[in-house]
């Protein structure tokens, strides 16, 4: 696999003040947003003693750790050992860091120092998040409308209207996971009903 | 990684009181089946050929795979008189038994995970204790561990600065003493018994020896298993599952000091089942 942007998630889905789990390919990532809404996201493991970081909890500008309570700023330096409160950490204790941008909605991650931005998305806007326990392609083969690997596109027919869908995929270990969009004009209630139909469906295929 | 160490240590495998009840335990020990059950009148261990030593202790059945290079390490505290032996029951967790063990040992999360009971913000620090590998006994001691509590134990009314002592008898084996809230003078005496089923699944069993005859047994084990609960929500979420025993993969401080020896110690005698020797 190539260095690349992967969505992990939706902005909506991660208020000020929020972490998450996230994966880029097979590492995962804690993504978390500062209470003025900075976005981070390192590598799910504190420095410490290896606990997730996404089980930890915001304050303000800093991501704690749950174990023993390590309290990281934005740029992942640690800040704060409770268990030494007079100790300034040394600079070398940090968390690994990731790149973590947000376009048209969505939350995209890669290593540090790409290049490139991530892909542009004109005229959509962010539906919700799904994750389906079957692979792309009996999704591709149930709506024959869409197409595409990383970025599934097409323009299907939703509530006598044709629409334009846009999935960010997301491989899991047993399954995947889609970031949906659709365009700026359509009824999101409505995709959304469209898009656990499309889960629906691909569900049976395998099941049957 | 299986070593002739590790091989030759005891293990808790079942409770005996559930055993001499008349039931059975099929389980698993370094990756191994074995059968915990009563036969011709006794306490049995067997695998599926062979049959192992059996020790009964501090309410739990303890069996060798190997052959014992000791006798199981004492608590005396166990016969003294007016202290009441509960044996909480089993929890298990995915994660190292080593971990488990580790957990044990650290103060340093209690307001994070125990928030309100064993610890609370701002009483965060963590005073400078004590770490020795006793001679002779050989085994891992923290003393002079001290730690304010809101709640240290079922029988607290109020927060107290606990005091507590911890050592490391046996590779999967922690036991602490702590301050006694209805008995100042007197330590209370909690274990955890780890019973490593792989390298990174284990069943502990925590026991305890305590002076406090007015708590209902049920309340002190929900304690207990809470308490436990919530230490299993970040047992089963450090990375890696193994516990690496080469520094460099984490980075401890001066709180730590009794996993560092723990490590050191684990290391130096080849009792690596359920560590990770190599960084990744
Ligand atoms: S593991 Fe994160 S603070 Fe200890
Ligand atoms: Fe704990």
């Amino acid at each position: 696999m190539t260095t690349r942007w992967i969505a992990t998630g939706l902005s909506h889905d991660l208020p000020n003040g929020a972490v998450m789990a996230g994966q880029w390919q097979a590492t995962e990532l804690a993504v978390w947003r500062s209470a003025t809404g900075k976005l981070a996201a390192w590598k799910d493991r504190c420095p410490h003693r290896g606990m997730r970081l996404s089980h930890g909890f915001v304050r303000g500008e800093t991501l704690s750790c749950i174990y023993h309570g390590w309290v990281y700023g934005t740029d992942g330096g640690c800040k704060h050992i409770p268990a030494h409160p007079a100790l300034t950490p040394p600079a070398a204790i940090c968390a690994e860091g990731f790149a973590c941008v947000e376009a048209n909605g969505v939350l995209w991650l890669a290593p540090v120092g790409m290049a490139e931005d991530p892909p542009r998305l004109v005229d959509l806007r962010p539906v919700r998040t799904l994750s389906l326990t079957c692979d792309l392609a009996t999704i591709l083969g149930v709506e024959p409308a869409l197409g595409g690997s990383d970025i599934i596109r097409g323009s299907v027919r939703i509530g006598g209207q044709d629409e334009e869908i846009c999935l960010l995929v997301q491989p899991r270990p047993n399954g995947i996971t889609f970031h949906a969009l659709c365009s700026a004009r359509a009824d999101v209630v409505q995709v959304s009903r469209w898009l656990e139909a499309l889960r629906r469906s691909a569900e049976e295929k395998v099941a049957a | 990684m299986i070593t002739p160490q590790v091989l030759n240590e005891w293990y808790p495998v079942a409770m005996a009181s559930q055993i001499r009840a008349g039931q059975r335990r099929e389980t698993q020990l370094l990756g191994i089946p074995v059968t915990v059950k009563m036969s011709d009148g006794a306490v049995a261990v067997h695998g599926e050929s062979d049959s192992f030593p059996v020790m009964e202790r501090f309410g739990h059945v303890w069996t060798c795979l190997g052959s014992p290079a000791h006798d199981l390490f004492a608590v005396p505290e166990a016969d003294q008189p007016g202290r009441r032996l509960v044996d909480v029951g089993v929890v298990r967790v995915k994660c190292s038994p080593l971990r488990a063990v580790e957990n044990f040992l650290d103060i340093a999360h209690f307001p994070f995970v125990h928030t309100d009971i064993l610890g609370a913000e701002p009483h965060t620090e963590v005073n400078r204790y004590e770490v020795q590998i006793r001679e002779g006994s050989d085994e891992v001691w923290a003393t002079k561990v001290t730690f304010y509590q809101p709640q240290a134990a079922k029988s607290a009314e109020g927060g107290i600065v606990t005091q507590y002592m911890y050592r490391v008898p046996a590779p999967t084996v922690s036991v602490l003493y702590k301050t006694c809230p209805v008995m100042p003078d007197a330590w209370d005496v909690i274990g955890i018994f780890v019973q490593p089923l792989t390298e990174e699944l284990c069943d502990v069993w925590p026991w305890m020896a305590l002076f406090d005859d007015v708590t209902p047994e049920a309340e002190l084990i929900a304690f207990q298993q809470m308490i436990f609960l919530q230490d299993r929500s970040i047992l089963e979420n450090q990375i890696p599952r193994l516990l690496p025993l080469d520094p460099g993969m984490e980075i401890p401080t001066q709180a730590d000091l009794s996993s560092i020896a723990y490590r050191r110690w684990l290391k130096k005698r080849g009792l690596t089942y359920g560590a990770q020797m190599v960084a990744a």
